[in-house]
């Protein structure tokens, strides 16, 4: 299933609908890469808070998203992991270290606000 | 033993110890407890009531001669009784009914011992002096016969081994019943998610940290992470007595999760101790804010989100009485 990206001033949202194929993720990945430089944004926002289930790959892609986007300027924030999801992930060792997170779509645009003033910090 | 208002109760210790006739059937089949076994033990019934009371009172005999079992029989009434019942258990081995109500008598035996807190150690030792003395009797008896004689001692010491083997069961199980019990009240102190300010929770954890705690705080903060919007949670460690490696992995999965809701963590009350020993053992945890005390701990999270707390030095009239 395909992942809508808008773009919210200076940010860019990617809201996830549905549980993603290792196909869609990469899809995910590649164009978000892409808008970063073509609408020069500082921040990316991805909502994950429909997924029941964050396996390794999914992982993988979510940290390879911000390293890229680091790389291109813009800051990613992951939002909206679910408390069954989070405990979960620390059980199986599966570790999202150096990526930002945040509990929810607001909560991510205002630490990317934040950061952009300069007054992140954030990181934990 | 017999009386009848002990059945149901019994009964229903035998479903909790899944003590059904398949599992007894199943039970007197690995111990080789046979109906020959059952037709000879039978079959010595008259000799073992012609020697009941003998036997009964050189038990008795040798409990009051140790200190720690005379200690149970102190009041003559309490003796007088335990000895009538002792005997109907004796005849009881060799009446050749071996039903439920038989197992449940045994596992009567283990409850009590489990409720006045006879060792097992005594029992046993009990048992072996019973069949000591019942097994010279038994070879003097049959001394020209002594194959009968021993198909008779084993026939009695494969049953003497099935009722040692539920009344220790029943001194287990219920011990073990005391621990769940125990957990149940543990768990049911869990910690409390308390919230401070708009966005910082505090979890003041006190006593030990076990897996099974470990991940019930941990789902009850991501849980409240969520409810509240949190974003900074303090973790007071002040009231745990002693943090190992294990204790130190629950807390780092504990702030791993909540990071992944977005929440930042920080530790409070490591004590000196504490500290040292976890320097010692070599955990990493650098991947952990900690701060000192509780305070330092709010001033921190108030830094973070921003709030500055100020000391009124004029208070308004009212507060102050």
């Amino acid at each position: 299933m395909h992942v809508p990206i808008l773009k919210q001033g200076p940010n860019l949202i990617a809201t996830v609908q549905a549980a993603l194929t290792d196909a869609d993720l990469v899809e995910l990945r590649d164009e978000l890469a892409a808008k970063v430089g073509n609408l020069r944004s500082r921040g990316v926002v991805v909502d994950v808070t429909a997924l029941d289930v964050i396996d390794s790959f999914a992982l993988r892609t979510l940290r390879s998203i911000a390293y890229t986007t680091r790389l291109r300027g813009a800051e990613t924030v992951i939002v909206g992991i679910q408390p069954n999801v989070a405990f979960a992930m620390v059980q199986l060792g599966m570790k999202l270290e150096d990526v930002a997170t945040a509990l929810d779509l607001e909560e991510g645009l205002a630490l990317l606000n934040r950061e952009l003033r300069g007054g992140g910090n954030h990181g934990g | 033993m017999n009386d009848p208002s002990f059945q149901p109760i019994q009964r229903s210790l035998l479903d909790e110890m899944g003590l059904t006739e398949k599992e007894w059937a199943r039970r007197r089949a690995w111990l080789a407890f046979t109906e020959e076994d059952v037709e000879r033990l039978r079959e010595l019934n008259k000799f073992a009531s012609s020697y009941a009371d003998l036997v009964i009172e050189e038990l008795y005999n040798h409990f009051l001669s140790f200190e720690e079992t005379k200690a149970f029989f102190r009041d003559p009434q309490t003796l007088q009784r335990v000895k009538s019942l002792q005997k109907a258990y004796f005849k009881g081995l060799t009446e050749g009914d071996y039903g439920l109500d038989y197992v449940a008598g045994r596992v009567n035996i283990g409850s009590v011992h489990a409720r006045i807190g006879l060792e097992v150690k005594w029992y046993m030792g009990a048992y072996t002096f019973y069949m000591r003395t019942v097994g010279e009797r038994i070879f003097r008896q049959f001394k020209n016969d002594l194959d009968k004689a021993l198909s008779y001692y084993f026939s009695l010491k494969k049953l003497a081994y099935l009722d040692m083997i539920l009344a220790i069961e029943t001194i287990i199980f219920l011990r073990e019943q005391t621990i769940r019990q125990q957990q149940e009240a543990i768990r049911e102190l869990s910690t409390p998610v308390l919230q401070l300010r708009e966005g910082l929770l505090i979890l003041p954890i006190i006593g030990l940290i076990d897996t099974q705690r470990a991940r019930q705080l941990t789902q009850g903060l991501l849980g409240a992470i969520r409810a509240t919007r949190a974003r900074v949670v303090i973790l007071d460690i002040t009231g745990v007595p002693a943090v190992d490696s294990k204790v130190a992995n629950h807390l780092i999965q504990t702030v791993d999760a909540s990071r992944l809701m977005g929440a930042i963590v920080i530790v409070t009350g490591l004590s000196g101790d504490v500290a040292q020993a976890l320097v010692t053992i070599g955990v990493d945890l650098s991947r952990i804010r900690t701060v000192g005390d509780l305070q330092g701990g709010m001033e921190e999270a108030e830094r973070i989100l921003g709030y500055r707390v100020v000391r009124d030095e004029n208070p308004a009239r009212g507060t102050v009485r």
